[in-house]
């Protein structure tokens, strides 16, 4: 039974004033709807406007137009964010890092301590809970940068191109990581990323912006099985999703 | 570990050592007045044999550094918090911080001997007026520099403004205000050298009383005796500042 | 950077040289006044000229002038005899040619509502005191009387903090700050030093004793020309003082008649040329200053001035 919500965008515009470049369109009527427990892709090229969509899914911004829906009222313990930096607390070590969103919700400490313990122990850090950020890798920031997101057992995961600044390895290594983790917990995912080998080995369906302002090109179910491995990205099934969300997002670019 | 600490510590000893045998020698070939340029075995024996009203002085003037560093520090994170509240606050009101780095000690010391009366209190306020824009300026640099994403974080769960502060801001700007406190501590011993001009007190009346009575050594030794207080603060802001970013800030992890 | 360090020690070895510039300047430790009145009444007659001094006037409050002095960077100065006897014990040759003030007038100033009839009363009793740090005669009152419960703070020229404190006590040269506190509305009530027994020539001209032994006929021309203006100034201190009221804008016309008129019975000699000195009066000096221990050794007194009478 997940415990995932479900989502509704439903014609969301978001247009940002600047001094510099004037008025900039970043949202141009996005209509969205996502199923609770499942795993979804936002796909699009750079600066397209993923993680505008992304933060207003996250409720730290509102649209101008249109309306974002969830589910079931959420509490501040239900959405987690994972970002493209591992964006921890340097001057915190890892346990206290991945404590801190319990922290914040008042929590007692050795309760939150423990539940830190336990989620580092789900990404395979047990070891690492006194170590600081800095002396720590790319991947192991990242994976405690995930410990921190479920922490606090959310229901919905939006993750901002977090795998981006990695090596090719230990991307393909938590890309598996993460799908055991959505499998396990039964949260609803949002995945912004402009790989379209990620996508479509993480999603069930991937969603294809344009470029901005962004509107949706393609919204298409992943025809991968359920059990996904390695193996996967070498099966011409693989190369056919490949094909089908790089002509879209193609479409994408080109649109005005 | 010693042998590093040696290694950074011998170099400046050495010059000093080396500039001040050459000081002694060139002015006794000179026979420059000891009016004019004391030799350095002048100063220091002078340095020594006073040392009865010197270190006295030196604790006086310590103690006002001290307090008006710690009010610099209190009210100028205080006020940098409050600059970074909004663009219009600091737009309206950082100008007046910079008041505090323009204004010239030497000429409102005689007020703040006015306001606060003869004495240590107007010593501390005269430390605090030249050494609180440094803990402002870049206090309010390292506030205005917080992650972010790290700010969308606290918000995504909920945190308050003072648990933001408190846990995210503050810390965040810690590199930037140890920096500013750096060049506060050898401010505030000008500053209540000053202060102690009008105020009394301290070495700065020693010094004016050595002026007064010919003494140049006894000038110099007081001077050294100030430098060497700058110098203990400038250490200590550094040892505090090695001991807190030890772990995570990258200007005191490559040692 | 070797450069750098030879242009440094030039510049070191020229300050210890010093330049002997060819006019004879003389460096004043304080603004344009009374005090002075003799020297600009001189420049103003025309001695100086008469007798072929190229005569200059420079220096001001806070000039170092005894260092000047000693480092030939001006012919003359003015400093007041225990200057001369410290810095003659800390090694330089500078030497006194000329004494305008025979009586000090160095004082101690409070509020004559106290109704404290003497200096050691005014000492003895609670109250600030503001002087300057390392003052000789301050040294020697506290030596005489002590300095009791009073609280001992920095005199910074201005007689502000006199006004407004009813306890405070400060330092006068008797000619300036107690007139200026009279015209301000206050009753003071004015010490003389010198009536303690500690008695200075003040205002004295100082040369460096090189000059002396090479050019003494210039120091004499000088001293001579010092003695014309001031018996002009005591005649007639208005020109002058008309002369230096541009150049001290601090002081009207009135503070200047006013304080003319209070030193005048400082400088009167009863029995010598104005600006003579006493060998007599040197050695007390030294003396003193040796028992307050701000002296290692006194020399001879004829070392401390020279006599051009």
């Amino acid at each position: 039974m997940s415990r995932g919500v479900a989502l509704a965008l439903e014609d969301v515009h978001r247009t940002f004033h600047s001094d510099v470049e004037g008025e900039v369109a970043a949202l141009a009527g996005i209509d969205l709807a996502v199923a609770a427990g499942s795993f979804v892709a936002l796909l699009g090229p750079s600066g397209c406007g993923k993680s505008t969509l992304l933060r207003l899914v996250a409720g730290l911004d509102s649209p101008e137009r249109g309306v974002v829906r969830r589910s079931e009222a959420t509490g501040r313990s239900d959405v987690a964010m994972v970002f493209q930096d591992a964006h921890l607390l340097p001057w915190r070590d890892v346990l206290a890092n991945v404590a801190l969103p319990l922290e914040l919700l008042g929590r007692p400490r050795a309760e939150g301590r423990g539940l830190a313990a336990a989620a580092l122990g789900q990404v395979g850090l047990r070891d690492a809970l006194r170590r600081y950020p800095a002396e720590l890798s790319g991947g192991m920031r990242m994976r405690v940068s995930l410990a921190r997101a479920l922490v606090t057992e959310p229901r919905l995961l939006l993750l901002d191109e977090p795998f981006a600044a990695l090596d090719e390895l230990t991307r393909m290594a938590l890309d598996d990581e993460l799908r055991r983790l959505w499998r396990e917990a039964g949260l609803t995912v949002l995945f912004v990323t402009h790989s379209i080998a990620e996508a479509a080995y993480l999603a069930e369906r991937v969603v294809v912006l344009s470029r901005r302002p962004a509107r949706v090109v393609l919204d298409h179910a992943v025809a991968l099985p359920a059990e996904r491995g390695p193996a996967l990205r070498a099966e011409p099934a693989f190369a056919r999703e490949l094909g089908v969300l790089q002509e879209a997002l193609r479409r994408g670019a080109a649109l005005a | 570990m010693t042998s590093t600490r040696l290694a950074r510590v011998a170099p400046p000893v050495a010059t000093f050592v080396v500039g001040v045998a050459l000081a002694e020698l060139v002015i006794r070939a000179l026979d420059v007045s000891p009016l004019i340029l004391p030799r350095p075995s002048a100063v220091l024996a002078a340095a020594v044999a006073e040392s009865s009203a010197l270190l006295p002085a030196l604790g006086a003037t310590a103690r006002a550094v001290l307090g008006g560093l710690a009010l610099a520090s209190t009210l100028g994170i205080a006020a940098a918090v409050a600059l970074a509240a909004s663009p219009w606050i600091q737009r309206a009101f950082y100008p007046y911080a910079i008041f505090f780095q323009i204004v010239p000690i030497v000429a409102i010391a005689p007020l703040l001997v006015i306001w606060f009366g003869y004495g240590p209190r107007a010593v501390v306020a005269a430390a605090f007026v030249v050494s609180v824009f440094p803990v402002i300026a870049n206090t309010l640099a390292g506030l205005l520099s917080v992650d972010p994403a790290l700010r969308d974080l606290f918000r995504l769960h909920g945190a308050s403004a003072p648990a933001t502060l408190w846990k995210l801001r503050l810390p965040w700007a810690l590199p930037y205000l140890l920096t500013g406190l750096r060049i506060a501590a050898g401010l505030a011993v000008i500053g209540a050298i000053v202060g102690e001009f009008v105020g009394g007190g301290g070495l700065g009346v020693i010094v004016l009383g050595a002026m007064r009575q010919q003494r140049t050594d006894l000038v110099f030794a007081a001077v050294g005796y100030a430098s060497g207080l700058g110098l203990a603060l400038f250490a200590a802001v550094g040892l505090a500042s090695r001991l807190a970013l030890r772990h995570w800030h990258v200007s005191e992890r490559e040692r | 950077m070797r450069a750098r360090l030879l242009l440094a020690l030039t510049a070191l070895a020229l300050a210890a040289c010093g330049g002997d510039d060819a006019n004879l300047t003389l460096a004043l430790n304080w603004k344009p006044e009374p005090e002075f009145g003799g020297i600009f009444e001189a420049e103003r007659s025309g001695a100086f000229a008469r007798r072929g001094l190229a005569f200059e006037r420079t220096g001001g409050p806070g000039a170092p002038v005894v260092q000047m002095v000693t480092a030939r960077q001006v012919a003359f100065g003015i400093a007041s005899a225990d200057e001369v006897v410290l810095a003659r014990d800390r090694g330089s040759d500078v030497v006194a040619v000329f004494a305008t003030y025979q009586t000090s007038p160095q004082g101690l100033m409070t509020h004559a509502a106290r109704g404290l009839d003497t200096l050691e009363a005014v000492l003895r009793s609670p109250g600030t005191l503001a002087v300057e740090p390392g003052l000789p005669y301050v040294k020697w009152l506290e030596r005489r009387y002590g300095l009791g419960a009073l609280r001992v703070v920095p005199y910074t020229y201005s007689i502000a903090p006199f006004l407004t404190d009813p306890t405070l006590t400060q330092q006068v040269f008797v000619t300036a700050e107690p007139i200026a506190a009279r015209r301000a509305g206050a009753d003071p009530r004015v010490f003389l030093v010198a009536d303690s027994g500690f008695d200075p020539y003040t205002a004295v001209v100082i040369t460096h004793g090189e000059r002396l032994r090479r050019d003494a006929a210039t120091v004499a021309a000088l001293v001579a020309a010092l003695r014309e203006g001031w018996r002009g100034y005591l005649d007639d201190p208005g020109p002058a003082n008309a002369l230096m009221g541009p150049l001290n804008p601090e002081m009207d016309a009135e503070a200047m008649r006013l304080a003319a008129e209070a030193q005048e019975p400082l400088i009167g000699v009863k029995d010598g040329a104005l600006g003579s000195m006493r060998a007599e009066r040197w050695a007390k000096l030294a003396g003193q200053l040796q028992e307050l221990g701000l002296v290692k050794e006194p020399q001879p007194a004829d070392r401390y001035f020279a006599s051009f009478e």
